[in-house]
């Protein structure tokens, strides 16, 4: 990543920069994830009033891929990217490769992960209840949104993208 | 305060403050509510209703940040509380987690209001 801000006031454009990182998925890490969204974001140049848009939507998926792999006991580390170019472009990526677990099989997938909660029904219930609402809130949020996946080697990818000024695309799709 | 994970990484503050005003517990939630710190306001509203406090609020005015998984919580203590014969109004004037709660459609199926009844 370039060290200081881009200049979008005109002239030629920077090159374009990508900032990619992958965490364990567990909880305590999501928040790192989004403040790392939110500042890289402000300095490729996303308009102040959006930051707090991309931190949400960026922990709203973040938070997303962890409950898909703590549903299904998987270790694999959550990826995420960003990339600024035309616009400024997030993907977080996860490794759950079928569709959310149906509930008794969400019970035995987190006690083959080894998660305490197992036996912690509320918790499960809301675990799901957060996994529909995730959504939701992305698609309420984010105009340019794509859930891709689950392909038969991969999970879901959430692409998201925000303008960047002088990017001739103020216009989300 | 923030405190440190075993790997030194920095933990998301929660804060919970517990009043009474009225019929009403009231739970006040400073710093940020995600899936790492939701379940202390979840053990929170348990803890109430174990006491037989069922009529709660949950006071997101000075909350920093809120995600689904926050959301979530609210869901679960609605429920839980109603079935048991109490209440549960979520307090917001706070502009950022009203516009979740709008864009959710919770706002519709949560008692939202600017302060805690008879405030």
């Amino acid at each position: 990543m370039n060290g200081s801000r881009h200049d979008r006031s005109g002239g030629r454009r920077p090159e374009p920069a990508t900032v990619r990182f992958a965490f364990t998925p567990a909880a305590a890490y999501v928040r790192a994830a989004r403040l790392v969204a939110a500042d890289v974001a402000a300095h490729a140049g996303v308009a102040t009033g959006l930051l707090d848009e991309v931190r949400q939507a960026v922990g709203e998926a973040c938070t997303r891929a962890v409950l898909r792999h703590r549903d299904r006991g998987l270790r694999d580390l959550v990826r995420v990217e960003f990339s600024i170019g035309d616009r400024f472009v997030a993907k977080i990526t996860d490794n759950a490769q079928d569709l959310r677990a149906r509930s008794g099989d969400r019970v035995g997938a987190a006690a083959v992960g080894g998660d305490a909660r197992a036996s912690d029904h509320d918790a499960l219930e809301e675990d799901t209840l957060s996994e529909e609402i995730t959504l939701i809130v992305l698609g309420g949020l984010v105009e340019d949104l794509v859930v891709t996946g689950p392909s038969a080697d991969g999970g879901t990818t959430v692409s998201m993208s925000w303008p960047l000024p002088g990017s001739g695309s103020q216009a989300d799709h | 305060m923030r405190g440190t994970s075993g790997d030194g990484a920095p933990e998301p503050e929660l804060g919970l403050g517990l009043s009474t005003v009225g019929d009403y517990a009231v739970i006040s939630v400073t710093g940020e509510i995600d899936m790492y710190t939701a379940p202390q306001l979840r053990e929170a509203v348990r803890q109430l209703s174990s006491e037989g406090r069922m009529r709660v609020a949950i006071d997101l005015t000075p909350t920093e940040f809120c995600d689904s998984t926050g959301l979530g919580v609210l869901i679960g203590a609605r429920r839980r509380l109603t079935d048991a014969g109490g209440s549960l109004v979520v307090v917001c004037a706070n502009p950022r987690i009203r516009k979740l709660l709008d864009l959710t459609g919770l706002d519709k199926v949560l008692d939202v209001r600017e302060a805690v009844p008879g405030e």
